[in-house]
């Protein structure tokens, strides 16, 4: 259960990247954030689990307090929510195995991690999460070895692996070709609805947004002006949240070429 | 230029204001240079600069010193070889220990890796410090403090071992991907996992590579401690300068040469294996 | 509200099933550890290191340093230490200018790009040859020719630079583009000209900035070649100590360390902004400053 109540962030040199936001979603929702670049999406997203600090404004992370926590309240809050890259994040000279133990960081000990110490409960977690999100074959492979795809999967199961209530997905497929993308929009997607974890994507492109989500979040220049069902959206709701009308560049190309 | 009143200026080359002029060349430059010609001329005098020497180099009766090279003495035990073992394990030592302590410390000294503004700063003065000490300098103080002999050395050489492994390995982790750092981050980790987790792995390389350079840098290094007493094949040469008995220590630098042509191949090739 | 999954993007779980863990990083990693390990209980039982000395090491080493406070400035300044960390300094700039005019037609003659294999090879293993000498030695042998004094020493730093920037200004050289060379080459250049106009712009600002480094190396040299009788602060030091006049000792240290630090703060500024000038105005800025050195009259 998320809430944001006149969330508000302004970066130094005093950019607004978020303006008076009032947000609510519901546990177990799947939730699609949409907008031009520099509307305000990261910025949204990472003000949920700290990353980024809010300037002004309240937001409550099943009813824990997020904006001026402390590092160890943030800590905590962290390791319930899973985040996905565009860029993936992986360490790229390890294993895939090791990128995916980096979810059990806040539930094991910090001398155990260390020196690489993992109790085998949290290897069995890790090789779970690797098994849903089918590469578990990739277990002992080097992370840079991998597809864009496959990187973004092993991503995905590093925030699997930290049994999350919430994920957070910041363009999960930016750099990702059409049929990949496909794919791994399918994973979150399973996750969402097998697991029941709230799911909040920001993405590019609205095609993949009305296939698969069903709660639509427009923003522009940092404020709201878009919630509500995707079958809602028409040319005025785009125009709303990007400024202008449809392009060819809005959309995935066809899955068939 | 007259222009001709009938014909319309052709638009003129470099563009619609006309050639550019020349830029004038900056006076700072002019001014470093003669500063800087200055400057050694000066030095110069002070030092005693003298061509005269290299011809002297060349006539000096003392070359004949060195040759033959007595190589019965030079082969002997007890000469040579044992004090050059004797520089060969401070030089192993000291680099273990110094790029041991290394390791944590660069991550400390390091603005993506420090776990706060005070340890950055606090690292940074300290290290800054002990490198601006010459290494020799340490070895004779730590002589004087602990005594004479290869544990003295040791512990200088380490001292320097720690200083420029820290300067190299911290302005590699200044240029790392900080990406996998904020993963880990945002998983909820500690300071000290989250940068093993997302760092480390990414760095090891270049941490392995710069521990043989040093290495083979201690082994240089190891030999001249012995000129300040602090253990090592530096006392062998020492007690024959004072002899004149050249001959054997030029037979003593073509072993050292030796020896740091191999140990400086084996180290080329395994760092060629790591990037 | 839940996301609808279409059925096409489902996996079926993962085929292969959980592999093996692979058995060579572990013995590699084992193995390293074993050879560092032995090495350094091998390099450990020479040292005639008892656990009672490495208890009591540290406290030596402290309780020496305390001893150093307060420094005692004023004796050494009357005995002109200033003049003598001057004179160190001084003697690490000849030796570094020694260095660096011998070093670099010799790096252009041991560079692939440039010379042939009779000549290059040789210049090589002779860079090798300097470096493998430490300065000290050098030092050492030099004195005995040619008696004792600064000039000694900057000869013998001089001399052994060569053979590290030897080193490292032809590995620049042979990295260097061959795009430039072979523009001049094109316009009907002769060798001497495709060095002077192709590589040599691209070239001089690293190798300036190894010369700077070198220095500021150089200037710590020259106070250890000191302690040998080659000029400078070294000789200072190592009386102070003899006579335990620990003070004093920390004196010279400490106006050593100073004016290290200072020369290093200049010299990595001055490299900072000669590499990050690269692609603009301060790299033709280095080009013109060289050409006016070499008697080019252009534009």
């Amino acid at each position: 259960m998320i809430e944001l109540k006149n969330v508000s962030v302004t970066y130094r040199g005093g950019v607004k990247a978020l303006r008076n936001l009032d947000l609510t979603i519901d546990d177990g929702e799947f939730v699609v954030v949409v907008g031009l670049s520099g509307a305000g999406k990261s910025t949204l997203l990472r003000v949920l689990n700290g990353l980024v600090p809010a300037t002004e404004g309240s937001a409550k992370v099943d009813g824990i307090e997020v904006v001026g926590a402390s590092n160890a309240t943030l800590r905590q809050v962290r390791s319930r929510i899973g985040m996905i890259f565009q860029t993936f994040n992986l360490a790229e000279r390890t294993t895939v195995l090791n990128n995916v133990l980096m979810g059990r960081l806040a539930m094991v000990p910090s001398w155990r991690s260390t020196f690489g110490l993992w109790p085998a409960a949290d290897r069995e977690i890790a090789m779970q999460a690797l098994e849903r999100v089918g590469i578990v074959e990739k277990t002992y492979v080097r992370a840079s070895n991998l597809s864009g795809g496959q990187q973004q999967r092993v991503g995905i199961a590093r925030a699997l692996a930290q049994q999350p209530t919430l994920m957070l997905a910041d363009e999960p497929v930016a750099a990702l070709d059409p049929v990949t993308s496909r794919q791994v929009m399918g994973d979150l997607a399973r996750i969402n609805s097998d697991l029941g974890i709230t799911t909040l994507i920001n993405l590019h492109f609205l095609d993949l947004a009305q296939e698969y989500g069903r709660r639509l979040i427009g923003l522009r220049d940092g404020e709201l002006v878009f919630d509500g069902d995707i079958a809602d959206v028409d040319d005025d709701t785009f125009r709303e949240i990007y400024g202008r009308s449809i392009t060819a560049g809005d959309v995935l190309a066809d899955t068939d070429t | 230029m007259t222009a001709d009143a009938s014909a319309p200026e052709p638009a003129a080359p470099g563009g619609p204001g006309g050639r550019p002029k020349k830029p004038r060349r900056k006076p700072l430059t002019l001014v470093v240079v003669v500063g800087l010609v200055l400057w050694t001329w000066f030095t110069g005098r002070q030092v005693g600069f003298d061509l005269t020497t290299f011809i002297d180099l060349w006539t000096n009766p003392l070359w004949q010193k060195f040759w033959p090279i007595p190589w019965e003495w030079v082969l002997d035990r007890g000469n040579v070889i044992d004090p050059l073992i004797e520089t060969f394990q401070i030089a192993v030592v000291a680099t273990v220990v110094g790029c041991g302590l290394a390791l944590p410390v660069s991550f400390a000294m390091s603005r993506l890796t420090s776990p706060n503004g005070g340890t950055y700063w606090v690292t940074r003065v300290v290290m800054n410090i002990v490198r601006a000490v010459p290494d020799l300098f340490w070895a004779k103080i730590l002589v004087t403090a602990i005594g004479i002999g290869a544990f003295a050395g040791t512990w200088a050489l380490s001292i320097f071992s720690l200083a420029v492994m820290v300067k190299l390995f911290s302005e590699t982790i200044d240029g790392a991907d900080p990406r996998p750092l904020e993963a880990a981050r945002a998983a909820g980790g500690r300071h000290v996992p989250s940068v093993r987790a997302g760092v480390l792995p990414t760095v090891l390389p270049s941490y392995v590579a710069y521990s043989l350079y040093i290495f083979e840098l201690n082994i240089r290094a190891s030999i001249v401690l012995g000129l300040v007493g602090a253990g090592g094949i530096g006392r062998v040469v020492e007690a024959q300068r004072q002899y004149f008995r050249f001959g054997r220590i030029l037979g003593i630098l073509l072993i050292i040469f030796v020896v740091v042509f191999v140990i400086e191949q084996i180290s080329v090739a395994l760092r060629r294996r790591l990037v | 509200m839940t996301a609808t999954v279409p059925p096409d993007e489902r996996h079926e779980g993962s085929p292969a099933g959980r592999p093996e863990r692979p058995v060579g990083p572990l013995v590699a990693r084992a193995v390293v550890f074993v050879i560092i390990a032995g090495a350094f209980a091998w390099g450990a039982s020479g040292l005639d290191a008892s656990w009672a000395r490495l208890r009591s090491a540290p406290g030596d080493g402290w309780a020496i340093f305390a001893l150093m406070w307060p420094p005692d400035f004023a004796t050494e300044l009357e005995r002109g230490v200033i003049g003598k960390v001057l004179e160190s300094v001084y003697i690490a700039w000849i030796g570094t200018i020694l260095g660096a005019a011998i070093s670099l037609p010799l790096a252009f003659l041991a560079s692939n790009n440039v010379s042939p294999s009779f000549i290059r090879l040789p210049i090589r293993q002779l860079f090798n040859a300097i470096r493998a000498v430490p300065e000290l030695i050098v030092a050492v042998i030099l004195i005995a020719i040619t008696g004792l004094g600064p000039w000694a020493g900057a000869l013998a730093i001089g001399l052994h630079s060569v053979g590290t920037l030897g080193k490292l200004s032809s590995e620049e050289i042979e990295s260097s583009d061959r795009g430039p060379v072979e523009a001049v080459e094109a316009c009907g250049g002769r060798w001497i000209s495709r060095v002077r106009w192709g590589i040599l712009p691209q070239v001089m600002p690293v190798i300036i900035s190894y010369w700077l480094f070198r220095f500021e190396v150089n200037v710590r040299a020259s106070a250890v070649l000191g302690m040998i009788g080659a000029g400078g602060v070294g000789a200072e030091l190592i009386s102070q100590l003899n006579f335990r006049n620990f003070p004093e000792v920390g004196a010279v240290l400490i106006i050593t360390i100073a004016v290290v630090i200072f020369i290093d703060t200049i010299s990595s500024a001055v490299r900072k902004r000669i590499i990050a000038g690269g692609a603009g105005d301060d790299q033709s800025r280095m080009a013109v400053l060289f050409g006016d050195l070499v008697g080019h009259r252009g534009g």
